[in-house]
């Protein structure tokens, strides 16, 4: 059924149940948020998304907000922009929100929110920034730009179900913590990563990325995991023709952007000095190099010469685990289909 | 773990309907075995035994005040300096005791007998100065108190508390004859008359008593005076989900200390109107949430429950009194129920209405104590009857407590609409002349002398004098207060208290103390006070819960009639 909806005066249809925030998004209408992710759903906590609805007591969060059939909506009153304004510069105050050489800069939802309202200077005062935790193999966390939005907990503990971050504390001590508020080197964290995917600001960073290139440099490149055969999808973020970093593409199949240690930051050995470029073929003791049809046709007659003299099932095959599963499929078809036996398996199976 | 611990987790759990409620009394469980000190591997024993993280855990006992993650000395003491303590003068008391134990606040002597800590509010506002000496009041204390209870805590004595207070009830409906030492059981309740009302509400259809209730147009007394009767008519007809009633025995509003007088002095009639309203809305199984520092209150409830149990008053049914464990947002129905799920009590956002969705995702209904003390009387003799007591606006019984600078600070039942004037005479009349005076609890506006004057104490008219009447938590203030520093006791009270999940309320009341600090310490400009009065104007309705409001609201109306004060600190 098609429902109507009227964001400052302007006529919007839409089908199904949807927020106003994402209606409003759906129709390229700016309204800033800071705890809402579409994977974790609304959280109605950081208050910046909020918009006046006709009839309606008070300011709404539009993230929570599921408006009346022909609800009339309007976003940049003034008493919204004073509302956001308020909680920007309080954000803006507290903390260590200096953009300069923030690896985020450009990339960062609370900047952009700033960005939006005008504000270049927090009208309060600033707090000392608390000490950066660099225990971490992977990713930096830096406690003076959190926000306390919650989502990078959401991730944790709702979606990738790894349960080690929490907040710990109350009120302005509220923290985000690991385990017991140990460092997260020490924690039972798989540094996975999908808390820092899930960051608006720069409180969690890849720590491989510091230093290599602004938001701004890099252009991205989707590419499937070679890594196991799920087949995640990536999004490698390229200064040039280096990885920067990687991030799991949020709205593909089968991953949802959630990707394991090794898929988003196991990607060193593509750089490596060792990896073979040709394939190499052993002779007397020595490798040399030769062409892929050399080789193939080699392998092929060894395999052949060994049916005809030991029979099929002399031969066994085992699938490796970085293959997809369309090639693993096929590597049985060879085996069953074409070998003549049923010697195949699987190395996740052994 | 122990085989015996085994037990008592056991039996702990079995309390509820759900497992996770059972988290924080089995860390309390775990606490009090070992020094009062919640470890690392206390923690860890939790989180293996209630399969929860260590996060979570940590998360909560880093919540709830009552959970101590540092090792703490044999007897804590935590001195009240909330508004009402400051005004009782517990300021002298943690002075007095910084010097006397050689240490700062916070801070634990080397012997390792006694922990130093400021609480914030503990409900005993016309009892302060109070000192709380691990779970046990010490209220009415003076200096020489003081130093008679540390020379007895040194010598391994526990001297008893003396919570003396003036109490004058002209209704007495709630409050009954203290001065009875059986006034509490059983028997005595029902020589009174006690347990009729059930006996009739049980003999009725449940739709009657809900009229009954919605006839007699009582208001919430836990502050936000919504008709309880219309409450109990949200909850949906015909669904197949239980129903949970919950005893919101979580006082903890500055200046309010009405519903442990009930349910200390007279648990019977808390426990009738819990019995008629569960039965009313359909619930069998009711919750008492009571704040933790209660502690000995509650061991008094869960023997009445007993009691009545015993006496077959409770067949249809069952009661559990459930602690809180130090947090004032848990006052806030939807906060509370988070918390009996086990969790950091963050309120949620509305809709949906816990009459829909609340405790375990059922219809819940929240009431107060004072309100649902007054059920068994509106059943017993119709709505008509409550409805003649008090009014033209309000009706019904009213339990007004008044601290601060009154000659007999205490409680005092009165009808609904009694003038301000007629029980602060009753209270013994104002110390010295007074200044201002806050009517219903520390959250609403605060009131000039002037303004104060003529005032009716009733919703409605509290409401018209640009106030509310709250909780009916009556502070008086005299000419010796100045205002400022009374507007940074109250926020910090607030900044204290907030869950920090909304960001303009965990922010802004950090930034409101600070500035306010400032102030005081005549390092502020004069733009600060416009600033903090446009961050009220702006947080104000921006937050889940009440709370944006509960701190902007008084905070607001404190620099705006006493700003001479506060311009007079800029330099």
């Amino acid at each position: 059924m098609t429902k109507t909806v009227f964001i400052d005066g302007k006529k919007i249809e839409y089908e199904g149940n949807k927020t106003l925030l994402e209606i409003a998004r759906e129709n390229n209408i700016y309204i800033p948020s800071l705890c809402y992710h579409p994977k974790l759903g609304p959280a109605s906590m950081c208050r910046v998304c909020v918009v006046e609805v006709e009839g309606m007591r008070g300011l709404q969060p539009s993230c929570a907000t599921i408006p009346a059939e022909g609800a009339k909506v309007l976003t940049n009153t003034e008493r919204v922009i004073e509302a956001r304004k308020t909680v920007v510069n309080l954000l803006l105050s507290n903390g260590n929100h200096n953009c300069l050489s923030c690896e985020v800069n450009g990339d960062c939802e609370l900047q952009d929110a700033a960005y939006h309202l005008g504000i270049e200077i927090p009208a309060f005062l600033i707090e000392q920034p608390e000490e950066r935790d660099e225990s971490g193999v992977f990713i930096l966390r830096d406690p003076g730009k959190c926000i306390k939005c919650g989502r990078c907990i959401e991730g944790c503990n709702r979606l990738v179900v790894n349960e080690v971050l929490d907040f710990g504390y109350r009120g302005g001590e509220i923290k985000v913590i690991c385990d017991n508020d140990i460092p997260m080197g020490e924690s039972t964290c798989v540094q996975c990563g999908e808390c820092v995917q899930l960051c608006p600001v720069g409180a969690l960073i890849d720590k491989k990325a510091i230093g290599k290139a602004r938001t701004w440099e890099t252009h991205t490149v989707r590419t499937t995991c070679p890594y196991c055969g799920v087949g995640c999808q990536l999004e490698l973020h390229m200064k040039e023709d280096q990885i920067v970093r990687v991030t799991g593409v949020e709205d593909a199949q089968p991953n949802q952007g959630h990707l394991c240690v090794k898929g988003r930051y196991g990607y060193d050995f593509i750089y490596s000095g060792d990896r073979l470029t040709t394939p190499l073929i052993k002779e007397n003791g020595v490798f040399r190099e030769a062409s892929w049809n050399e080789a193939l046709d080699l392998v092929a007659g060894k395999f052949k010469q060994i049916i005809q003299e030991s029979g099929p099932d002399t031969l066994a095959g085992v699938s490796c685990a970085r293959s997809s599963n369309e090639d693993s499929y096929n590597m049985q078809k060879l085996f069953r289909g074409v070998f003549g036996t049923n010697n195949i398996d699987h190395c996740a199976r052994t | 773990m122990k085989k015996e611990n085994q037990e008592r987790l056991k039996n702990i759990i079995e309390k509820y309907p759900k497992m996770e409620s059972a988290v924080m009394p089995i860390m309390q469980l775990f606490q009090d075995e070992n020094q009062n000190y919640l470890g690392v591997s206390e923690m860890k024993e939790v989180a293996n035994a209630m399969n929860m993280s260590m996060s979570k855990i940590f998360g909560i006992a880093t919540y709830y005040t009552m959970f101590n993650t540092k090792p703490i000395g044999k007897y804590h003491l935590q001195v009240d300096t909330c508004v009402p303590g400051f005004l009782h003068g517990a300021d002298e008391i943690v002075e007095y005791l910084r010097k006397k134990l050689n240490i700062e606040v916070g801070e634990t002597t080397q012997d390792g007998m006694f922990t130093l800590s400021t609480v914030q509010d503990l409900a005993s506002c016309a009892t302060g100065p109070v000192i709380q000496v691990n779970d046990k009041y010490y209220e009415n204390m003076t200096i020489e108190k003081t130093d008679q209870l540390i020379k007895d805590l040194l010598e391994g004595k526990e001297p008893e508390n003396d919570p003396s207070m003036t109490v004058v009830s002209e209704c007495g409906i709630l409050l009954n004859d203290r001065t009875q030492k059986e006034c509490r059981t059983l028997e005595f309740y029902k020589k009174n008359g006690g347990y009729q009302a059930l006996k009739k509400a049980l003999a009725m259809k449940p739709e009657d008593i809900v009229n009954e209730v919605k006839e007699s147009q009582i208001k919430g007394r836990g502050g936000a005076a919504f008709p309880a009767g219309v409450k109990w008519s949200f909850l949906p007809k015909n669904d197949p989900r239980p129903v949970y009633l919950i005893c919101n025995a979580d006082e903890g509003e500055p200046g309010t200390f009405k519903d442990r007088q009930i349910m200390e002095f007279n648990p019977h009639l808390v426990i009738e109107g819990i019995a008629i309203s569960s039965f009313a809305v359909g619930a069998q199984k009711a919750f008492i949430y009571i704040r933790g520092e209660f502690s000995w209150i509650a061991e008094i409830l869960e023997t009445a429950v007993e009691e009545a149990k015993k006496d077959n008053q409770l067949e249809h049914v069952e009661i559990t009194v459930h602690r809180g464990f130090g947090s004032y947002v848990c006052g806030d129905e939807t906060a509370q129920i988070e918390s009996l799920e086990g969790r950091r009590g963050n309120p949620r956002a509305k809709p949906p209405f816990p009459a829909s969705f609340g405790l375990y995702g059922c219809p819940t209904v929240v009431n107060n104590v004072e309100t649902l003390a007054s059920v068994p009387y509106i059943i017993k003799n119709g709505a008509e009857a409550f409805k003649n007591i008090g009014g033209p606006n309000d009706f019904g019984p009213k339990i007004y407590g008044v601290s601060g600078h009154v000659n007999n600070p205490g409680v005092f039942e009165y009808p609904m609409g009694t003038k301000l004037k007629t029980i602060l005479e009753t209270a013994g009349g104002v110390k010295r002349k007074l200044k201002a005076v806050i009517v219903g609890g520390l959250s609403v506006p605060i009131l000039t002398a002037e303004e104060a004057e003529d005032l009716s104490l009733d919703f409605a008219s509290c409401q018209k004098a640009g106030t509310a009447l709250g909780s009916g938590g009556i502070i008086v203030i005299n000419d010796t207060v100045p205002i400022p520093e009374l507007t940074l006791r109250t926020i910090e009270f607030y900044a204290h208290e907030s869950c920090g999940q909304c960001m303009p309320c965990r922010e802004g009341t950090q930034v409101i103390v600070k500035k306010l600090k400032g102030l005081i310490e005549g390092k502020g400009k004069k733009d600060d006070i416009d600033l903090i009065l446009r961050l009220c104007g702006n947080i104000k309705g921006l937050t889940i819960c009440p709370t944006g409001e509960a701190f902007t609201v008084p905070i607001q109306a404190m620099i705006t009639k006493f700003r001479p004060e506060f311009e007079a600190l800029v330099r």
